[in-house]
């Protein structure tokens, strides 16, 4: 108890210092490195389903994770290095907007293919592909002829329409995006 | 000798992770943030009609609540604070309150956390990792899991959950066959409880050290990711005020977990060196003085399916949890009086629920059990022990 005591001035004093700093600094952030990022949802895919549902990374911002990360690290056992690619991939998969929706849908950035997507999403760290892959979500070769592409595609804009405890994460993408995703998954 | 094991792998652990060379710090690419509250709670509502306490009297149902705020700091990319504390009501309508942790991480380096201050022990799977509502599949702890959920006859084992002191945990890679986990921490250890008993074994944290001397214990688990994960914990420490007599437990956790259904179980046991005297020979003398181990076992399975396997998408966020513990505590009864409310049985539960998830973290969850005590005369014998329980439980 009298840690606790200890405890609440601090948490009082650091919670209004860090929310009047930094309320309103979240930013969309490109990760650079995608194999960081596969890496990353690879770990995550191992290690965040192991004693709970495994949580998607739209439910806490970028600053939450920083903060739950170190305390996952922990209790997962992972390294420094896997926590810090375990970050990269929910970052990767965040914008600032807390329901997490593009905010790039009439940019001109280059398009980009379906087979990019998946890598750079991480799509392997859960799913297998051809064989390869992590087993988090089943695989994916045979969605498409077995469920439709409009399923993929519902599937992707919000992975929770049809499995409200899913861990896929919410991904930031439009729909160009999500059709050369699926485009990728037919072969 | 235990004692002399432990202590050097202690140090082991210490001088192997002094030799890894400190990384140079790589970047997290997220943004960072100071502070994080999560937490969980839950509502349970628990019938048990046929219920009677120790003087035959209906147990009434009731639902209890419970609120579970959690404080997560980061100090810096090396230092990270964490507290929570446990806000419930009773089966009296009483709110309590409970510390039941508040640590400081340090991360060493790449494979090293020192850990100080209160927290969980890292004894078994389920006080450590599992008992959060949200987390537990089941609405009530496994049956040898005593305080925080142990209900009905089934008391539990003395659970080892949180104590004060430091530990150490290392990652060992071995690569592609697996990797190894070890912690290892010495802590104020068990009290000695009071009132008239003499025997009993107390793990509550906050009062401190009653003896000087530390307990020590630790968990060495193989792990074979995403799957496998087996660990055997071991914990000694003096309990008796007078520092003579041990209580020592041990617990051998297995895990495998797979997409959509997993398999759990742990075998734990304990032992506590009880002293008394025999009867006087000739009236107004002592008697001869004795020590003997008063043991407890037991273990449990459970299991899990989510029915998202059967391809109905209404039946996505169902899954069915069953579980089977079973628990005997050995007195010799040589010894004439009271020991604990659970001496001496032998007897078994089962556990049957289903699982509705709202989230991922969110979960209604209707459960019955059901408990066989198998030796007349120990105490609810015969006593109908079932109950029925619906639960919500969140974690945010
Ligand atoms: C060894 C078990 C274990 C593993 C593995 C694990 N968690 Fe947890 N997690 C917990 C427990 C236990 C809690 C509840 C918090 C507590 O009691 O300290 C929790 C809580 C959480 C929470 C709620 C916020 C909080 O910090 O309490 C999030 C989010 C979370 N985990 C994400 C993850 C992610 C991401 C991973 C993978 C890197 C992961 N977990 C791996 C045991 C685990
Ligand atoms: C963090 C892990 C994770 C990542 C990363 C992930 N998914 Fe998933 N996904 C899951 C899980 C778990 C399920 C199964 C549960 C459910 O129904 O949501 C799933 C289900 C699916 C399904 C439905 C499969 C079926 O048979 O019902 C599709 C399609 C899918 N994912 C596509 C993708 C694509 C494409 C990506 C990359 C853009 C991706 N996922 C990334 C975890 C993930």
């Amino acid at each position: 108890m009298k840690l606790v005591q200890l405890l609440l001035p601090f948490i009082i004093v650091t919670s209004i210092g860090a929310s009047s700093i930094s309320a309103f600094s979240v930013q969309a952030q490109h990760v650079s490195d995608p194999s960081l990022v596969a890496q990353g949802a690879k770990i995550f895919s191992e290690n965040c389903g192991r004693c709970h549902n495994a949580r998607p990374a739209e439910e806490y911002s970028k600053m939450e994770w920083s903060v739950v990360i170190p305390h996952m690290r922990a209790k997962a056992h992972m390294t420094g290095k896997e926590a810090l690619a375990v970050e990269a991939f929910l970052g990767s998969t965040l914008t600032s907007d807390i329901r997490n929706t593009v905010s790039h849908e009439k940019s001109d950035a280059p398009k980009r293919t379906g087979a990019v997507l998946v890598a750079q999403f991480g799509c392997q760290g859960c799913h297998q592909i051809k064989g390869e892959g992590g087993t988090l979500g089943p695989a994916l070769d045979d969605v498409i002829s077995n469920k439709g592409e409009a399923f993929v595609l519902k599937k992707l804009a919000n992975p929770k329409f049809n499995n409200a405890a899913s861990a896929m994460p919410k991904y930031p993408i439009n729909k160009e995006d999500m059709k050369a995703i699926v485009a990728f998954l037919k072969h | 000798m235990k004692k002399v094991l432990l202590q050097s792998a202690v140090t082991a652990a210490i001088s192997m992770s002094l030799m890894t060379t400190v990384n140079a710090q790589d970047n997290s690419s997220l943004d960072i943030g100071r502070l994080a509250i999560a937490g969980y709670g839950d509502v349970t509502y628990i019938s048990q009609p046929s219920m009677k306490d120790e003087e035959g009297n209906d147990v009434q149902n009731n639902v209890v609540a419970r609120f579970v705020p959690i404080f997560l700091f980061q100090m810096s990319e090396k230092i990270h604070i964490e507290a929570e504390i446990e806000f419930s009501t009773n089966a009296e309508g009483e709110t309590e309150t409970e510390l039941e942790y508040a640590n400081m991480h340090y991360f060493f380096n790449n494979n090293t956390i020192i850990t100080a201050g209160n927290f969980l022990l890292p004894f078994g799977q389920f006080g450590a990792n599992l008992h959060p509502s949200w987390i537990n599949k089941a609405v009530s702890n496994p049956g040898l899991y005593g305080g925080h959920g142990g209900n009905g006859s089934l008391g539990g084992i003395t659970s080892i959950l949180g104590d004060t002191g430091i530990s150490i945990a290392n990652i060992w890679d071995l690569g592609d066959v697996g990797r190894i986990f070890t912690n290892f921490y010495t802590v104020s250890g068990p009290r000695q409880e009071e009132g008239n008993h003499g025997g009993g074994v107390e793990m509550e944290a906050k009062k401190g050290d009653n003896n000087g001397s530390m307990a020590f214990g630790g968990r060495v688990a193989y792990a074979f990711l995403p799957e496998w994960e087996i660990g055997v914990s071991y914990y000694t420490g003096e309990y008796s005020d007078d520092g003579d007599l041990n209580y020592s437990a041990y617990n051998i956790d297995f895990n495998w977990i797979g997409s959509y259904a997993s398999v759990r179980g742990e075998i734990f046991g304990s032992s506590a060196e009880t002293e008394g005297e025999t009867e006087p020979k000739v009236e107004g003398e002592h008697g001869e003085e004795w020590v003997k181990d008063f043991d407890k076992n037991g273990w449990y399975i459970q299991g899990t399916w989510q029915a998202r396997q059967l391809g109905k998408a209404w039946l996505n966020p169902v899954e069915f949890v069953v579980r089977y513990s079973d628990i005997k505590s050995d007195f010799d009864g040589s010894i004439g009086h009271d020991f604990e409310e659970d001496a001496g049985k032998i007897g078994s539960r089962m556990y049957y629920g289903v699982n509705y998830w709202l989230e991922p973290s969110a979960v209604l969850k209707l459960g019955a059990e059901s408990t066989s005590i198998d030796n007349e005369g120990a105490g609810h014998g015969g006593i109908v022990d079932d109950r029925v329980f619906l639960q919500l439980a969140f974690g945010f």
